[in-house]
């Protein structure tokens, strides 16, 4: 009973750092970046990168891997999205067309296989990363046997997130996102550089979903598609929970990651997905602005 | 009676020239280049389905491949049990041959019993039925799907998310019910559709005329039903739902009837496909092919049902030119990948936008002083 509620806390996890990124950018900025699910694939890629070529293990790629993604976001942001502000639909689209570049990169390692080179890492097979040895086997608490990555995971995740909550209540910065959030036309009357602060929220939202890559390389093959179903899970968790709302985000993420375990659990893993859709699309019919939603761009 | 514009009269000579463009290929094409020729203009009739609720009606359907998939779906199992494979299966009845391969040992070989859902094909044993199937059960869920949507007020990216979620849904269910769907493999080893004395085997002219022929009317009926008062009706509530409202019309009857032909068309798009494909997988209702559909709209012209129509066709025939050299399929994805970001940034009404404004800069050099008002693509909302 435990192990499952553990399973299903450290699937919530990753899930919740794929959402927070989301939640905060499109909370914000109203955009829907459908390169998130990239920026994890990029994550990921980082710390097999970093361990190849660098020799630095998993807890050392996670600073590196929010760096990456972080800078990746804010090009992203400076070339495609900031182009794209009130037009909601067509961000998706964009970023879309983006995160099919950003695969075939890595799948044709930046088109030098043209060429007949190759980067180690990089290419359309599968990427493996090893868990160092502390990291690895089992704790037991209580009677359950919980696996030692997965409560690394889980405290990541505890970190990251108290930290975005500590960026978004307690520093100035945050004080103006949530200012955006609330009302970007009067924030921007008030004299917040809109443009700048949207910028930074987009390439720390991307730096999160880094940080989440970071954590799937663990326990999962790395490979080039492998971004896609994150962003369409993490996308559900924001419009579960509510937009904007950080508290919302972090709950569903955890009723998503215990309905998806649970189900697995009794059931299988198909259905168990199947279950997550349907629970989603009648949360949205039942109470469209989200389970635990914020008052406010209203 | 009303005179046409000049700016309708070249729309006109536009749908004719394509009309007629694809009722002569045949001419110029042989059988395999005409099973692939009829394979693409499927794919523009689901582009014609996406401009309709995308840039008339003003919805992001991310889920067309749900009604895509079941029309197939529904007309593959017709298909499945008319082929030469299920009649030899040991039974005077046909079943289809990956029932059997996992069913219990010395279960009867009748689909009233062979597993707990094999019932279910009992009736496709006529091959109407699938037919029949195929266009109502499509219509049916949007139906169903759009009342819920539309009366709840659900709006925007939220309709994409649903629409998402619920081609996911379904896909996964019929992964799931592996012994009625053959899970991901899905339904191959088709019979032929025949009606009549007339045979539609993939190769063939007959095949091709109807593709071609269906891709004619629907393009037609479709552009017809957009000028028509509900369809006015329709493209004033893209622009602005609340006026609409206040003008007492009801929005939401209209939108579910649009989103409803959507999903009549692209269910029919789907049963053309197993007939030129000769299979139904779930990989109609992959994520990725729904969002394909959108990126032809929106490279041919989201707000132009021939432009959206023109894109599909395009993009496939492309698509399909390069993906004969190996090294370029991977590479071909990443032109599409940056075609779709700079459609969406420097073009947003898309290819068939460009000719228009073209053809308006051709006709104000004639007369400069002509009063066609250029028509622009309406500001999208801004997040609400």
């Amino acid at each position: 009973m435990l192990d499952t509620i553990f399973i299903g806390l450290s699937v919530g996890s990753i899930l919740l750092l794929v959402a927070l990124g989301l939640a905060i950018t499109y909370g914000a900025m109203g955009v829907i970046n459908m390169a998130h699910g990239e920026m994890v694939m990029i994550g990921a890629y980082t710390t097999v990168m970093a361990a190849i070529w660098l020799h630095l293990g998993i807890i050392w790629a996670i600073p590196l891997a929010f760096f990456v993604t972080a800078l990746l976001g804010l090009l992203i942001e400076k070339f495609v999205v900031r182009q794209l502000y009130g037009r909601l639909m067509d961000t998706l689209l964009a970023t879309w067309g983006i995160a099919i570049l950003l695969q075939q990169a890595v799948r044709l390692e930046f088109g030098l296989s043209f060429f007949g080179l190759h980067i180690a890492g990089l290419g359309p097979g599968l990427q493996n990363v090893t868990v160092p040895a502390f990291l690895q086997g089992t704790v037991t608490i209580g009677t359950a046997q919980i696996n030692s990555y997965r409560l690394f995971i889980i405290a990541v995740t505890i970190v990251m997130t108290l930290l975005t909550w500590f960026i978004m209540h307690r520093t100035s910065i945050g004080m103006k996102v949530r200012a955006i959030i609330r009302n970007p036309k009067m924030a921007a009357a008030c004299g917040i550089d809109v443009q700048r602060v949207n910028a930074l929220t987009f390439a720390f939202g991307s730096g999160l979903a880094g940080v989440a890559g970071v954590m799937m390389s663990g326990f999962k093959t790395v490979f080039p598609d492998m971004g896609t179903p994150m962003v369409v899970d993490g996308f559900l968790v924001v419009v579960v929970g509510g937009v904007g709302s950080l508290v919302g985000s972090i709950l569903s993420a955890g009723i998503l990651g215990q309905v998806d375990g649970a189900v697995a659990a009794v059931w299988n893993d198909v259905i168990a997905r199947a279950v997550v859709f349907g629970f989603v699309i009648l949360t949205i019919v039942i109470k469209p602005e989200g389970l635990f939603s914020y008052k406010g761009r209203r | 009676m009303k005179r046409l514009s000049s700016k309708s009269l070249i729309d006109i000579a536009f749908y004719a020239i394509f009309i007629i463009a694809i009722l002569v290929a045949p001419r110029f094409l042989e059988e395999f280049g005409l099973n692939r020729l009829a394979k693409f203009l499927v794919y523009g009739i689901l582009g014609i389905a996406v401009a309709l609720s995308w840039g008339y009606a003003g919805i992001l359907n991310l889920g067309q491949g749900l009604f895509f998939g079941l029309g197939a779906y529904m007309i593959a199992m017709s298909l499945k049990l008319s082929s030469a494979t299920s009649l030899q299966q040991g039974s005077d009845k046909p079943v289809p041959d990956f029932m059997l391969w996992n069913a219990e040992p010395g279960s009867k070989t009748d689909l009233c019993c062979l597993n707990a859902g094999s019932f279910l094909w009992i009736p496709f044993q006529h091959q109407w039925f699938g037919i029949l199937m195929g266009i109502v059960l499509p219509t049916l869920i949007a139906l169903v799907v759009g009342l819920v949507i539309f009366r709840k007020k659900i709006a925007g990216v939220f309709i994409s998310v649903i629409t998402l979620s619920l081609v996911l849904l379904v896909r996964l269910l019929i992964i799931d019910a592996q012994p009625i769907t053959n899970g991901w493999n899905g339904l191959t080893d088709l019979g032929t559709l025949a009606v009549g004395s007339v045979v539609f085997d993939p190769f063939s002219v007959e095949t091709y005329y109807l593709v071609s022929i269906s891709l004619a009317l629907i393009l037609i009926l479709a552009r017809l039903l957009t000028q028509t008062r509900a369809g006015m009706v329709l493209q004033a509530i893209r622009d602005d739902q609340n006026r609409v409202l206040y003008l007492g019309f009801d929005v939401p009857m209209y939108q579910v009837f649009f989103f409803a032909v959507s999903a009549l068309i692209a269910g029919y798009a789907g049963m053309l496909y197993v007939l030129v494909a000769e299979f139904a997988s779930p990989t109609f209702m992959d994520l990725s092919f729904s969002i394909t559909m959108v990126v032809w709209a929106a490279v041919g012209g989201r707000a132009s049902l021939l432009g959206a129509c023109v894109g599909a066709v395009l993009i496939n025939s492309i698509e399909a030119s390069v993906s004969e050299t190996k090294s370029l399929v991977e590479a071909w994805k990443v032109i599409i990948g940056l075609l779709f970001v700079l459609a969406v940034l420097y073009l947003p009404r898309g290819l068939a936008g460009l000719v228009h404004s073209g053809i308006d800069r051709l006709l104000e050099r004639r007369n400069p002083y002509g009063t066609d008002v250029e028509s622009t693509l309406p500001e999208e909302q801004a997040a609400e």
